[in-house]
């Protein structure tokens, strides 16, 4: 379709495809090391050097990255975990500070010149993200209120007429059980497939809008767009990690809390 | 093995490809382990060491300002002693001093008593030996007066025994007390 595309000499449009990378090193399968696979490492690198830089050898009048670092945890200790779950969250603190800045530093390479692919666009880490927040919230409600006490309370919330359950008690367990890790990776997922496509297509029809002499005035506005919006995916970036986060520690914190 | 193929095609964005699931977990495991063992350990007791020393801080602030409430009530202890010792030194100066102007006063009073005392004996005195003189002085007055209008002496019995009955009447006549 592409090359009927450009055989009509329109513009080709970026699709989903542009997601897919080739392998670099090893062959197509289970050990296929492509683009994907070194930024994941690399995001993972990337964010163990900033804790570790920052906290390897902490002062106690911080200073630098450590300044930064401490900013994003005591963000992450105040505005998540003892907002959304109380004094129990600050045992999470540590858990959700690894999720939000991996999260955030795989988003933020959308935007790394040189990188521009935001690892998360691939459904991989949200994916595998999304599973352990499932395993950490349902074994912190099995470990709070007992396995049946937490499946009670899940799927038979109280103060609801009993006939009520009918309706409320599969959708509950829907709701919690099946759609909580779905929802949760397809958001970041999809937000960030959404970002990357938008950059791409306005940055490559900038280009294309340049190789005629006829568009070449459509090139500015195109560009202006595709800056406006880098910045624009900034945003994204942070406000996807931290709905991430913030929505796990509401998943544990419901598990903690009976009534919610 | 057929699912893994299907994922590993990676057809459907939505699902994930075999080989970044796997290099996505090894990914996140890196995350999990660098953070739990190299950077969390060392930020915990840093914040540990942080909360002690604030603590710490704030401990020894209040027990310099108990410390300096109690000097401050020392001192003023001090101060509130010092004046009362003040007032009763006064208080005593001014018991002494009154107790010595009495005692020089009742001194000067006895002593002015005891002058006029003597003045008063001296002047009875006096008046005693001029009175006595002049007993005497107007017995031979009276003598010579008296043998010069009777030309004649008298006898030295009848002599005395006048100048004596003159001389009670002049004390009793001139003066009242006698």
């Amino acid at each position: 379709m592409l090359a009927a595309l450009s055989g009509r000499a329109g513009f080709p449009a970026p699709g989903i495809d542009i997601l897919k990378t080739p392998c670099l090193w090893g062959t197509n399968g289970a050990l296929c090391v492509n683009r994907v696979v070194i930024y994941m490492l690399l995001a993972a690198i990337v964010t163990v050097c900033l804790f570790v830089l920052a906290f390897r050898r902490p002062s106690l009048v911080p200073r630098g990255l450590q300044n930064v670092m401490e900013a994003i945890v005591e963000f992450v200790r105040n505005g998540i975990a003892i907002e959304v779950i109380g004094p129990e969250g600050l045992a999470f603190v540590p858990l959700l500070s690894a999720i939000f800045v991996f999260v955030l530093v795989g988003n933020l390479f959308e935007v790394i010149p040189g990188i521009q692919f935001p690892v998360n666009s691939r459904t991989a880490i949200p994916v595998i993200l999304a599973v352990l927040v499932w395993f950490v919230f349902n074994i912190v409600g099995v470990k709070k209120q007992g396995g049946l006490g937490y499946i009670k309370s899940v799927l038979f919330p109280p103060g609801v007429p009993w006939p009520i359950y009918i309706l409320v008690t599969p959708i509950e367990f829907v709701s919690t059980f099946v759609l909580r890790p779905f929802t949760l990776f397809v958001r970041l997922s999809a937000n960030m497939i959404a970002g990357h496509l938008i950059l791409t297509i306005f940055f490559v029809g900038t280009g294309y809008l340049l190789g005629r002499a006829l568009t070449i005035p459509f090139a500015v506005p195109s560009f202006a767009l595709a800056v406006g919006l880098t910045g624009f995916e900034i945003l994204v970036s942070v406000l996807q990690a931290y709905i991430f986060t913030i929505l796990t520690a509401v998943y544990i914190g419901g598990a903690i809390h009976v009534e919610h | 093995m057929h699912l893994l193929t299907i994922l590993a095609a990676g057809e459907n964005p939505i699902l994930p490809a075999a080989n970044e699931l796997i290099f996505g977990t090894i990914a996140f495991v890196i995350v999990i382990v660098g953070l739990f063992k190299f950077a969390f350990p060392s930020l915990g007791a840093m914040l540990a060491e942080r909360t002690a020393k604030i603590q710490g801080e704030m401990e020894k602030a209040e027990t310099t300002r108990l410390e300096a409430d109690k000097v401050l009530a020392e001192y003023r202890q001090n101060l509130a002693g010092a004046r009362d010792e003040s007032n009763r030194i006064i208080e005593e100066a001014r018991r002494t001093a009154d107790q010595l102007r009495k005692d020089l006063q009742a001194k000067a009073e006895q002593e002015a008593q005891s002058t006029v005392a003597r003045a008063q004996e001296e002047i009875r005195a006096e008046r005693d030996r001029v009175f006595q003189e002049l007993r005497t002085q107007v017995g031979e007055i009276a003598v010579e007066l008296a043998g010069r209008v009777v030309g004649s002496s008298l006898d030295k019995g009848t002599h005395e025994r006048l100048i004596d009955e003159y001389i009670d009447e002049v004390a009793s006549g001139g003066n009242g007390k006698g």
